[in-house]
Formats: C-alpha cells, structure tokens, sequence
C-alpha cells in the first residue's frame, strides 16, 4: 500500500495528466456541447500547430535552454510557403520552409554552444532578425494563394480520415509519438535529459553535449517550420501575425506540462497534454458564453500558478539538495532492526 | 364523385409545384413572428454620442469598371486597389443560402470580432442594441487580435449552428478561407468593418461597414486644402503615414487611399515616408519614437502626418512633435475615439473621420434581420461618411468610446 506521501508525489509526477481528466470531466457534464465529436474534432484541430511547436521547444527545454525564436519560425515558414509557392510549387516551397526552420535552429544550437552566450539572448535576437526580414520578404503584407489546388490541399487537411481525426492531427500525433519514442526509448533521447540535468556531467560521461544541445535546436526549428507550414495551407494565407502568440502560449504549456525550465525533466507528450488541456478549458469558456476577458482571465490565473510552481520547484530543489532521503529511511530502518535485537 | 379525389390531388401536387414561386409556406406562427419582426422600428436608435444608431449612407459614387489587371496599374493610381476599396461589387456567389424569411425575432446570432479594443465594445455595444429590439440569442467572440484564435472560433460557431455569423475578418486575405468554410457548413454569413479579398464575399451573404477608401480619400481632400492653406507657394508639400496594423483592409485604404487620391487632387503633395509602428501598432510610446525619427530626418519638410488612429497613434505624433518644437505639422486621423475628438477640440488634430463604431455593429446586425425578414440582401453596403474638425466637433460628444 502506497504512503500519503508517495501518492502526493505520484500525483505531482503525473499532474498535467490529472488536470486533463479534471478539465475534460468538468467540461463535459456543465458545458453545453462540449460533449460532441464535432467540438473535440475542432479542438484536435485547434492545437495541432502549437502542439507540433511544442515538440522541439520542449526538448530544448529539456536541454535547459530556451527557444524564444520558436513564433517567428512559425510566420518565416508561413511566409516562404506562401511567397515561394508560384516559384517552386507547394514541394519546393514547403521543403525551403521546413530547411529555414532547421537552419536557424541550427545558428541559435551553433551560437548557444559555440559562444556560450545565453540561449534566451541568442533566441532573442534571432527573432527580431527574423522579423525583420520577414516584413522585408513580404513587403508588410499578408500573403494568399487561391488557387484551387491550395483549397482543396486546405480541404483535405480538416477532413475527418477517422472520427476526430484529421490529417493536420495526424501528421502531429506522427511527430509527437517519433520525438517521445526518442526521448525514451534511445540513447540520443536520453542524452537531452542527462545534459539537461547536469552539463558538466554529461561532458564527463562522454556524451558530446554541444552536439545535443545544438540538435535540440535545429527540431525545434524544424516542428516550429512545420507548425508553421501546416497551418498557413489549412488557412491558405501567411499573416504576419500568425505565430505571434504561440511562444507565451508554448512555455505556459510547457511548464504546466512538468518540463522544468532549469532541464533534465519533461515530456513531449506531457506538454501535449497540457496544450490540450488549456484548449479544452479555453473552449468550455466560450461554450458556457463567457466573453474572452473570461479567457484572459484564466489565461492569467494559470500563468501565474506555473511562475509558482516553478518558484516553489527550485526552492525544493535548492532545500533538498544533497539530501538523500532514501538513505536516511534506510539507516532508520537498521536503527530500528538493531534496537529490536538488542531487546 | 368518382373524379372529386383526382381533382383534389392535382390542384394539391400543382400547388405544391408552384409553391416556391410563391415564396416557402409559413406556418401561422412564422408568419405571426414575420409580421412581429418587421413592425420592429431599429430608426429610432441611438448612439452613445446621440447620433441616429442607423444613419444611411448618402454615398452615391458609381462603381467603375475593374481594370483587367490592377496590379498592373501603379499605386498611386486609385484603381490599383480596385479589388479592395470595390471589392464584393463582382462577385459570384457561391451556394449562397436562401433566406428563412420567417422573421428576425428570436434567431440565434453569433459575432466573431477581431479583438479587444475600446472600438470593439462600442462595436458590440450597437449591434446588441439591434440585437435586443429582436430579442436575439447574440453572443460575441474576439480572437484578441489571433488569426489562428479566430478559425477556431469559426469552427466553434459552426459547432453551435447559429442563424447567423457576424464576421469581422482579421487577415483580408486569409478571409476567403474563412468564409469558404462557414459556407460549406451551412451557416449564413455576413462580414463587416474589415473588407476581406473580393474573392471572400463570394461566400458571404454580404459586407458592411466603413468606407475606409472613400472616408480616407474625403479626409485627403480636407487634409490637402489645409496643408496648402498653411504652406503658400510651396512647391512640394511633404507628408507622411502612420500606417494600421499590416495585413487588413486599413492598413492599405489609410495610407493608400489618400495618396492615390492627392495623385490628382494635389500632386504638390509628395509621400516621404510611411510605416505601421512596431512591435506595437497601436502604442503612443512606439509611434512617438517612430515619428521623432522622421522628425529628425525630414525636418521642416515633413509638414503632415496622416495616422491609422486617433487614439493612441495621435498621442504618439503629438508627444513626438512638442518635443521636435513643431507646431506647423498638419495632422489628421482616422476617429473618433475621446481622445482623438479631445484633439480636434484642442486644435491639435485638424481632421478626423467620423467612424462610427456602434453603427458598425448595428448596421450589420440590422442587415442580418433584413435578411432574415425576406428583404433584398446587398452586396454591400457602406456606414455613412463624414469628416470631423473643430468646426462641428461638439455635435459628437459624449464620444463613443
């Protein structure tokens, strides 16, 4: 039988996992029309593209860095796929944009590494780089294609293959189950975790923590491409805008999800989980026809209990620090077998 | 006798075939709610700033005809933006649902706004007047400004079969999607404010709002005389624009429209410089800095500013111009916020357009209960326009946001 303190730890382990049943329960018995294939089809939808964000800024994360480039990718994507499609076609201009996303994931790995400047400088500056040039490509203006070749790819995209799912959530559920089979299953997987946990020690295990750290950024270029790429073909236009609000909304996710900003801890499917979650919470909002200064509200609400959390987390860590529990309830244990023989 | 149940049959079976020519048969209670909702009279609603809520439009410029190609066509020429300030006058429409025509009262109504703004709540604020006098299920959504937050609000409207979506685009471009698919699900769609692509309208009922390329190209005209008024004898006259968020219909009828108007009306005029201020459109403190540069670069020759808002844009020129020390920089806007009418007032802001924001809302809501009363559905349909100066200003307040 389990201790109240080991189900309290299973509970924190497993708390994304938690928050999804609760909200999805909640949701389903008050919220009017939650409870239907057609809205959760529609929420399926909604996340795929920061959901395939948060794939790479995940791992990143789990690298202990940070991947602050990660919404203009998404746009810089958008914006070649669009504004390249009358030259190259939707193969060419797709495989340019998906190459962009790696190649400036592959500048920030290279500049993380090489110069050891802090990843929340590097990705910084590469957004207001990729700004720029961005405006620069497309002249200040949203880009569209309306041919019928890019409605019907559009079409199919959002056409249910099976009840709630759609090609645009398959091709993410495809990238989430290959990334947490690395994660867990491979020593290149494992690797993110241990030099997130500890650099020093990963170099002295051997493992080429340059190298990991810089592949965790070239993924996360690359699903930040490819979120990018999906959505602008669903939506057959490139807005300058369009991965505006994605970074908050992917550290939020994150977070909530159980990968620690300080490294070596987390998930990709945790923070699916917990981008579905706060979908989830998002729409029962608007079906109960509550206005968005509601949503805001929440939105406020849990970014302020993953500040907490993280505050509380590393004061945690920092109090237990070189404790090793284990090994006390071990020597307790002895103590109290040898006082027992004694009697 | 034996023929009395032919007979009955076949006046039944060509009643039955004429009956579409004749219009859908009510029942007596659609036709009690008809009659109900047409002697509802929305004429005598007003606007926070006592305005009549529903003013019509006196507009009555011809359309002309599109140009085979106006891209083509240079940017100052005013049919290069034939497709955006005449969009929706050639469109086809596609599977465009017919009207119920069993009245307005009663229907389920769903707004999709563009985001969170002063402007919007006004926005909102008129339409729910309308929608109240039909006694409406009216619910409003706002994407808070999201591309990608708003087609999930579309999928979430059409999760709840409304009557009616109330859309105001958020992307022009990205619009024809949208519309295309409120349209294959069934659902009637109406867009306002925002022109989207032509090619949108084509799955929408309609559009109606601003006539931001004409209200721009009056403003122009006024702007125009004043700088002339204030600069005798100059050979060229130097201006600039403080453009709208890059994307939607504003940020090209703002800029676009007055300099492809002054192209004719007064070519002294010369474009130094134009640019949306970043990262914050809509920020006194970016438009400052973005004016005080240009300040610094054109000097005595920059003599007019022409800005997307008369809110927090305004404030940003006129902070940036009392630090330059410059008084003699003529200065219009799109209104009417407080703030921008407290401008006009103050002799500050020469000229504002009288953008209603309530009538906005209203008037789509009021084109969405025609259009359920059976009544004649236009393709478009513009807000009345009108310039605001120190003239005429105090006939507009209380403002409306």
């Amino acid at each position: 039988m389990r201790s109240r303190g080991s189900l309290l730890s299973l509970g924190d382990r497993y708390r994304i996992y938690v928050l999804f049943v609760a909200v999805f329960a909640f949701m389903s018995l008050l919220s009017p029309k939650f409870f239907t294939v057609y809205n959760f089809t529609t929420i399926l939808n909604a996340i795929t593209m920061n959901a395939t964000v948060a794939i790479g800024f995940t791992v990143v994360m789990i690298c202990g860095q940070l991947d602050l480039s990660i919404g203009t990718v998404i746009t810089f994507a958008g914006v070649l796929t669009m504004g390249l499609q009358p030259y190259l076609g939707f193969a060419g201009s797709i495989a340019v944009a998906v190459l962009g996303g790696a190649i400036v994931g592959l500048v920030n790995g290279l500049l993380v590494t090489k110069t050891r400047i802090n990843s929340f400088i590097v990705t910084l500056g590469t957004m207001t780089i990729l700004q720029g040039s961005i405006y620069q490509f497309s002249g200040g203006n949203s880009i569209s294609v309306t041919t019928d070749q890019v409605f019907a790819i559009s079409d199919f995209l959002g056409k249910n293959l099976l009840p709630l799912i759609t090609p645009r959530v398959l091709i993410t559920i495809i990238l989430v189950v290959a990334v947490e089979f690395i994660l867990r299953r491979t020593r290149a997987g494992r690797d993110f975790y241990i030099v997130g946990g500890n650099r020093s020690t990963a170099w002295l295990a051997g493992i080429n923590t340059d190298r990991t750290i810089t592949a965790a950024f070239v993924l996360s270029g690359v699903t930040a491409a490819i979120g990018g790429v999906v959505s602008v073909l669903v939506s057959t236009a490139a807005t300058l805008k369009l991965g505006e609000n994605s970074l908050m909304y992917v550290i939020s996710a994150t977070i909530i999800g159980g990968t620690a900003m300080s490294g070596g801890k987390g998930g990709v499917l945790r923070s699916v989980a917990a981008i579905m979650t706060l979908e989830m919470l998002y729409t029962g909002i608007i079906l109960f026809g509550l206005g968005n200064e509601v949503k805001i509200f929440f939105a406020g609400l849990i970014l302020a209990y993953v500040v907490l959390y993280e505050a509380y987390a590393v004061y945690r860590h920092e109090k237990t620090l070189g404790q090793r529990p284990w090994l006390m309830k071990e020597l307790a244990a002895r103590q109290a077998a040898g006082a027992g023989k004694k009697r | 006798m034996r023929r009395l149940p032919f007979v009955v049959i076949a006046f039944a079976l060509v009643a039955f075939a004429l009956s579409p020519v004749f219009g859908q048969s009510l029942t007596a209670a659609q036709q009690a709610n008809l009659k109900a909702s047409l002697a509802v009279d929305t004429s005598v609603l007003k606007s926070a700033d006592g305005q009549q809520l529903l003013a019509p439009s006196k507009d009555n410029r011809k359309v002309p005809a599109r140009p085979a190609d106006p891209n083509k066509l240079a940017e100052t020429d005013p049919l290069h933006w034939y497709d955006m300030e005449w969009a929706g006058w050639n469109v086809t429409p596609t599977n465009t649902p017919k009207s119920p025509g069993d009245g307005a009262i009663g229907k389920k109504v769903i707004m999709i706004v563009h985001g969170d703004h002063p402007w919007t709540t006004a926005c909102i604020l008129g339409a729910k007047k309308v929608a109240d006098m039909y006694k409406w299920n009216f619910k409003a959504l706002s994407p808070n400004w999201d591309k990608v937050v708003q087609d999930q609000l579309i999928d979430q409207a059409i999760n709840e079969k409304p009557d009616m979506i109330l859309l105001i685009p958020l992307d022009a471009k990205a619009a024809v999607q949208q519309a295309r698919k409120i349209n294959a699900a069934g659902v009637p769609l109406h867009m306002f404010n925002t022109l989207p692509e032509a090619a949108a309208l084509n799955y929408s009922l309609g559009w109606t709002g601003p006539d931001d390329f004409g209200q721009f190209r009056l403003l122009a005209r006024a702007w125009s005389d004043e700088l002339v008024k204030r600069n005798p004898g100059a050979g060229t006259i130097g201006v600039a624009y403080v453009q709208h968020a890059p994307g939607g219909s504003p940020y090209f009828a703002r800029s676009f429209g007055p300099i492809s108007e002054l192209a004719t009306y007064n070519p002294k005029i010369k474009t130094l410089v134009m640019a949306s201020p970043t990262p914050a459109t809509f920020d006194a403190n970016t438009t400052m800095q973005l004016v005080s540069d240009w300040l610094t670069k054109y000097g005595k020759d920059l003599k007019g500013i022409c800005a997307s808002d008369d809110s927090a844009q305004s404030l940003g020129i006129f902070q940036a111009l009392e630090k330059a020390g410059r008084t003699d920089v003529v200065v219009v806007a799109a209104g009417n916020s407080k703030q921008g009418m407290d401008l006009v007032k103050d002799g500050k802001l020469f000229a504002i357009t009288y953008q209603t924001a309530e009538g906005d809302g209203a008037l789509a809501a009021q084109t969405a209960a025609d259009w359920f009363n059976g009544k004649g559905y236009p393709i478009r349909k513009n807000l009345a326009q009108h310039i605001i100066t120190k003239a005429d200003v105090e006939k507009f307040y209380p403002p409306q946001w």
